[in-house]
């Protein structure tokens, strides 16, 4: 088991310098200058080489990277190329943990629904409750974000926006701009439509992969043993059945946060929450500010392994075959 | 006498093959026929895609025309779908739309498809260090999610500007659908890498090693026609997904510029605090985006099971 | 025999289908049987016959799309099972009816300790508690002669071996003391030694529980050791059914007297007789014959054959459905009359031939990667040594046999002979030339003389290529056969090896196991190769469809004067092909000799074990049991001295442990490598002697 781990480990910290070079050579690589870039046509070549040598950008590549990510681990994310200069950490770090909340919402509530749906779905293949799940997940996946987000908000927020309970408790407001540094209390409200909008991107998702895991184990010969030593119906599949089937789950939640993140971004967008996809898009890439770009995407990044990698070691927790090796 | 024949058993020969294969295309269509719903998503798959070619014969307008009443609901003045807060037709525009979305998503994944197959192939079948390292590079690229990767290339590329013509300039215009290649290459190379390494195993790869075949002839003649199956089901999965992310990425603003008729942007365009005025702006562009996608899942749907039967 | 009492259950009129498509395939159809208590029945059948579908329906147990006909009827100890709802059902699975089945590894669940996987069969049917249970499990487990019981409870499966885990299936369906126990090909996934074991296992405990067994399996030998009465199925049907001494002393069906006559018989070899094959393949249950379901692939149908026979009893006891049944009994028609001749050698096999292929010291050792323990202490942990040191040789138009269980290292040994795997160390010399390491390093003429045929006909042939264009490129590009005529040769090749020419435009997705392997024999032979590896050609095969490819084998041999090395685990086939044997065990080769040698004493005591352990089809044959203690040994960690000391029923004593053991040989050309001398051997041996069988 510490060699599955290790081994995960290794991946985890490869993966992470493999994007930090990527994301590096992404804004320094690219075609064009960002002096240029930053200063916009007009400016004067002067300007442009003053620029470049406040950003470190006449140094050597490989110097570049090296201070670049030495700055990056020791917490210095600099400040925004855009005005008003801010410091980039304690804004990323406050929008992250509005988009944690959000997150924590939505799996809170899609992971059990979610699990709940693709077992039932798994155990009655090919039949009528099967047949409705798969519908009703094909058209939830079919549906962009931002389309089932906008149609959340014509229906729900303004549609019933006039219901007086819903308008005193503040519910299902149709825009869920909050302000950045709003408490949970506070925030709440505003965010139960994204969530459920975020809900319905990893709930298809989900359903499909739990389910194919039900039905590929029923299909395996302990099924049988288990049957034919005449447990009831209900003790093969709680007992037999799910523990296995669960098993992997475990690996999809984690690996469902990169999709969920990238659902994050276009819901934070369609409902206007001060969340970092919201940073990622009206800040840093409407104003091309490439320090912020960078690390909103290494922190993203980040968060993406350490789920994959947590999820790795349950993985091997549950799993017998690979903790007793 | 062997300059006659020869060329003529293999004419026979190659006519054969492709008699055969048009068949088994043939069987594969009935397969996926078979079925009502991938019948209905092949059937709304074709419908867009000749909207796709035809648009501007069909379209009675063109994008720009602003020449009728800004915001006329449905059905007036031969507004089919009305117009847009600038009074352009939305019909025609989600019409001219079409093509666009074929252009970018259909290219791009095809072109992921055909590098994709090429990488998988290749460090498939060699195995060893070349594996390791190519496979552990893929797995780095598929932790990150694919919309970010497209958000943040585009969002930093499509404001360099270039000459006219140059190749930067070309490069820039086509980025969406080269971003869309990118992100897909790895996902479609793991799937080919996978079943390349299953079937070289296969003894019928070994026996042809065993009488010295080269790696091109193994690779292409003996392996390639196994992976095809797993291809095209992940093939059309990739092209859903990839209408999926030009819509986003359009919606997002960083795919197309106003005033094309994307229809991530036209969304995206018609919303704010003016979507209450003309909501039928936004909604006939989502509601393409959603049938479009709606039918080519139907269709991978139906094309896995085909898959799945046909073994 | 055990006392027979009033039967645990009686079939009768059992037809069950599956619903494929919008049809409805009958699979089994009027099956009858009748087992008492301390009974062991054999169903017997190929792959199609339907007869796991008949254990299925017996248990109620079918797939989704399965379904009994009505008018089946299935008693279980005197009652009807249909009218029984699936609660009912559940009360008499695992408690009164128990089954053990084929693939042990994938019917214990793998995330369950296997302790708690027999309790929980205790706790839902007997009042025993927690702590009871427990122990009952244990003891259970000591029935079984699984070593360490007690710890065994909290082991995982995969930390079991095939043997293990299926002793733990059988002390599963024993615990509850179960009235009929089914037990589906529970061996045919196992190694002969550990059948061997298994099959003592089951016998004595179904005499001690009286339970009444059906013991359903391809292997007549299997049955003639095993059970007490068989019935014979083909094509979902009923052919025959007897007592086991009936039926093998006088089998009154033609397609039992052909399956009889097609195995092998341990003792007989290629210059005896050619195999009886049965011609043809199973018909499809789609498509059955109108009449008598065999009559296409029999050699005495005529004209009555069109229609169907009735299950008639000759004897009390004894049923069959032929329409001839009576000729037969009387010995007015024989099958033995199309019997051929053996294969004429020119060479009497004691004349040595010109040396073809010499391996000298070949090693294979595949590392084992270093975790990260290993790094930091320095260490390179011990490589597997699948092959470690052999040396053979085999001559020209002469068939080597290589026999040892699977872990031996003889499919290693093969793919590094043939290139597919490069070797650590050693040589190999064909025809006086140093043969190069692996393929890619091989020129086009030794590629040429070096041929396979693998084990798995499924894999073999490439299903989007024709099996025209898979005999097409080695003709072009090892025969170096001009365009024009590659047709005509693929032709000639197609009929070699008894197929027709049309062949050359199928698909391996059209063609029947025994076709393919028939396919893939004749691309082997399309470069005319001075050898070719054959490994284990036809253990994937049907037992008729074994026979006509192992003719074909001899056939061709003779023809062309090709060299075989062929591998197999059956020793009967091997002894039936091959001129020399080697045996190997855990990489090194522990005997060498004369196929013939197989069947008397003096033997290496690995090879005593092996031949011993072959369940045998002849029910008189009880030859002196040689069982092998615990499990091959891994070759990551090879025993010291004689590496099979760890298991060998003759172990002098430390110097085994210790020192590699000397090669002893007769003078005659019979090597074995043992501390023991080779009378002395033979003396302990006398027991296992193969009396001469016909």
């Amino acid at each position: 088991m510490t060699r599955f781990i290790l081994r995960r480990l290794v991946f985890f910290v490869l993966t992470l310098f493999i994007t930090s070079v990527l994301v590096f050579a992404l804004t320094r690589i690219l075609p064009g200058d960002v002096a240029r870039v930053l200063l916009g046509r007009e400016a004067s070549p002067e300007a442009v080489q003053a620029k470049r040598e406040e950003l470190g950008l006449d140094k050597p590549l490989a110097v570049q990277y090296v201070n670049w990510a030495g700055d990056f681990i020791t917490g210095d994310w600099g400040t925004t190329y855009s005005t008003p200069r801010e410091d980039i950490r304690d804004l990323v770090i406050q929008r992250a943990s509005n988009s944690a909340r959000l997150a924590a919402l939505t799996l809170l509530i899609a992971v059990p629904l979610s699990i709940t749906l693709g077992v039932i779905a798994g155990l009655s293949e090919g039949r009528f409750a099967d047949g409705a799940i798969s519908i009703l997940t094909l058209s939830v996946v079919s549906l962009p974000e931002f389309v089932t987000g906008l149609f959340l908000i014509n229906t729900v927020a303004l549609g019933w926006g006039d219901n007086p309970i819903a308008d005193r408790l503040g519910w299902f407001p149709a825009s869920s701009a909050i302000r950045a540094d709003a408490s949970f209390s506070e925030a709440l409200p505003a965010m139960w439509l994204p969530a459920v909008a975020a809900t319905l991107v990893l709930l298809a998702y989900i359903v499909r992969l739990v389910r194919a895991g039900v039905i590929e184990e029923l299909k395996k010969g302990y099924v049988r043993t288990a049957v034919l030593k005449g447990l009831p119906y209900r003790v093969v599949v709680v007992k037999h059945v799910l523990r296995n089937a669960l098993i992997p789950t475990v690996t999809v939640i984690a690996t469902s946060t990169g999709w969920l993140i990238s659902g994050m971004v276009v819901i934070e967008s369609v409902f206007s929450y001060p969340g970092l996809g919201r940073l990622l898009i009206n800040n840093a890439i409407d104003n091309r500010d490439l320090p912020l770009i960078q690390a909103i995407v290494m922190l993203t990044v980040a968060v993406i392994l350490i789920a994959n990698f947590t999820a790795d070691l349950l993985y091997a927790l549950l799993n017998p075959r690979i903790r007793l090796e | 006498m062997i300059n006659e024949t020869a060329p003529d058993a293999r004419s026979a020969r190659w006519r054969g093959s492709a008699l055969r294969s048009a068949r088994s295309t043939g069987r594969f269509l009935r397969e996926i026929l078979r079925s009502p719903q991938s019948a209905l998503g092949l059937l709304i798959v074709l419908f867009f895609l000749l909207m796709a070619v035809f648009g501007p014969v069909i379209a009675p307008y063109s994008t720009n025309d602003q020449s009728s009443a800004p915001r006329l609901s449905p059905g007036t003045d031969g507004h089919l779908f009305g117009t847009d807060y600038l009074g352009r037709d939305v019909f025609s525009r989600v019409v001219l739309g079409a093509s666009s979305i074929f252009r970018t998503a259909g290219l791009g994944t095809l072109i992921a498809v055909i590098l994709g197959t090429f990488t998988g192939l290749f460090i498939g079948y060699r195995g060893g260090v070349v594996d390791e390292i190519a496979g552990r590079l893929i797995d780095a690229l598929l932790a990150l999610p694919a919309l970010l990767i497209a958000l943040v290339i585009l969002g930093v590329v499509r404001n360099l500007e270039f000459e006219r013509g140059s190749w930067q300039a070309v490069l820039v215009d086509n980025s969406v659908l080269l971003v869309i290649a990118l992100v897909y290459v790895p996902i479609v190379a793991r799937v080919v890498r996978s079943s390349t390494l299953e079937i070289k195993s296969r003894e019928f790869v070994e026996a042809a090693q065993i009488r010295g075949e080269s790696s091109f002839y193994i690779i292409f003649r003996e392996i390639f026609p196994s992976v095809v199956p797993a291809l095209v089901v992940e093939a059309s999965l990739r092209f859903s997904y990839a209408i999926f992310l030009v819509a986003s990425l359009g919606f997002l603003g960083v795919a197309a510029r106003p005033p094309s008729p994307d229809w991530g942007l036209m969304v995206n365009e018609n919303r704010g605090g003016l979507f209450q005025l003309t909501p039928w702006a936004l909604e006939y562009p989502a509601g393409a985006i959603a049938l479009l996608v709606v039918g080519v899942n139907l269709m991978s749907d139906g094309i896995r099971r085909a898959v799945q039967r046909s073994g | 025999m055990a006392q027979h009492s009033d039967p645990v259950l009686h079939v009768d009129n059992l037809s069950i289908s599956y619903k494929v498509g919008r049809r409805w395939i009958p699979a089994v159809r009027d099956f009858q049987l009748e087992v008492c208590p301390g009974q062991i029945y054999g169903v017997v059948g190929e792959s199609g016959s339907g007869k796991s579908t008949a254990a299925a329906g017996i248990m109620r147990y079918l797939p989704a799309n399965g379904r009994i006909e009505p008018g089946s009827r299935v008693a279980f100890l005197g009652e009807d099972l249909a009218p029984k709802s699936r609660r009912a059902m559940e009360r008499i699975w695992g408690a009164q009816m128990g089954l053990v089945p084929q693939d042990p590894g994938g019917a214990l669940n793998p995330s369950i300790r296997v302790g708690e996987q027999v309790a929980e069969i205790l706790r839902r049917h007997t009042t025993l508690d927690r702590a009871a249970a427990r122990e009952r499990t244990v003891e259970m487990f000591r029935r079984v002669q699984l070593a360490d019981p007690d710890a065994l409870l909290t082991r995982y499966p995969h930390e079991l071996s095939g043997g293990m885990q299926q002793r733990v299936l059988i002390a599963m369906s024993l615990a509850t003391s179960p009235r009929l126990l089914l037990l589906d090909e529970p061996t045919t996934a196992l190694d002969v030694t550990t059948e061997a074991i298994i099959l003592d296992l089951v016998r004595n405990l179904i005499a001690a529980e009286g339970a009444g067994a059906i013991y359903v399996t391809h292997n007549l030998g299997v049955v003639a050791q095993l059970c007490e009465r068989v019935v014979v199925l083909y094509a979902g049907e009923i052919m025959e059914d007897a007592t086991v001494a009936e039926l093998f002393a006088a089998p009154r069906h033609p397609y039992t007297i052909g399956l009889l006559n097609s195995i092998p018989r341990l003792g007989q070899t290629k210059r005896d007789a050619a195999l009886q094959a049965i011609a043809g393949r199973p018909p499809s249950l789609a498509e059955l014959p109108r009449g008598c379901v065999y009559a296409p692939r029999c050699p005495l149908a005529i004209e009555i054959c069109r229609t169907k026979p009735p299950l008639e009893a000759p004897a009390e006891g004894r049923l069959v459905r032929c329409h001839r049944w009576q000729e037969i009994a009387r010995g007015e028609v024989s099958l033995r009359e199309q019997a051929q001749a053996g294969i004429e050698d020119a060479a009497p096999v004691t004349g040595d031939r010109e040396e073809l292929l010499e391996v000298t010291d070949l090693t294979k050792h595949f590392p084992v990667q270093r975790g990260l323990r290993n790094i930091l202490r320095g260490e390179h942990p011990a490589p597997v040594r699948a092959v470690d040191g052999v040396n053979l040789g085999v001559q020209k138009g002469r068939t080597l046999g290589l026999v040892g269980e699977s872990g031996s290292g003889k499919t290693t040994l093969a793919r590094v002979i043939i290139g597919l795997t490069d070797r650590t160390g050693g040589e190999i010399e064909l025809m006086g030339i140093d043969v190069p390491g692996t393929v890619r390093d091989r020129d086009k003429s030794t590629l040429a003389q070096l041929q396979m045929v693998f084990q798995n006909p499924q894999n073999s042939l490439n299903p989007y290529l024709t099996v025209g264009q898979a005999l097409r490129r080695p003709l072009i590009k090892l025969a170096k056969v001009a365009p024009d005529a590659v047709d005509a040769e693929i032709r000639r090749l197609l009929t070699e090896v008894n197929l027709r020419p049309e062949y050359a435009d199928r698909y391996p997705g059209e063609l029947s196991g025994g076709e393919k392997q028939r396919v893939a024999i004749a691309r082997a032979f399309a470069s005319n190769p001075a050898l070719i590896l054959c490994d284990e050609p036809v253990s994937s095969l049907d037992v008729s469809v074994q026979a006509a490819v192992l003719n074909l084998l001899a056939r061709l041999q003779a023809e062309h004067d090709t060299s075989y090395l062929f591998i197999s685990h059956d020793l009967a086939v091997v002894g039936y092909l091959a001129d020399y044997l080697v045996v190997m065990y855990l990489g090194v080769i522990y005997e060498v000799g004369y196929g013939s040698d197989l069947f008397r004493p003096p033997y290496h005591p690995y090879t005593e074990a092996l031949v011993s352990a072959i369940p045998r089809p002849n029910p008189d044959a009880h030859s002196a049991r040689v069982r092998l203690s615990g499990d091959i040994p891994s070759p990551r960690d090879i025993p010291t001295g004689c590496r099979f000391h760890t298991r060998c029923p003759h172990k002098v004593g430390a110097i085994c442990e210790q020192e590699e053991p000397p090669w002893r040989d007769d003078g005659s050309g019979h090597f074995i490598r043992c501390h023991r001398e080779l009378w002395d051997l033979a003396e302990r041996q006398q027991a296992t002697r193969i009396e001469e069988e016909d």
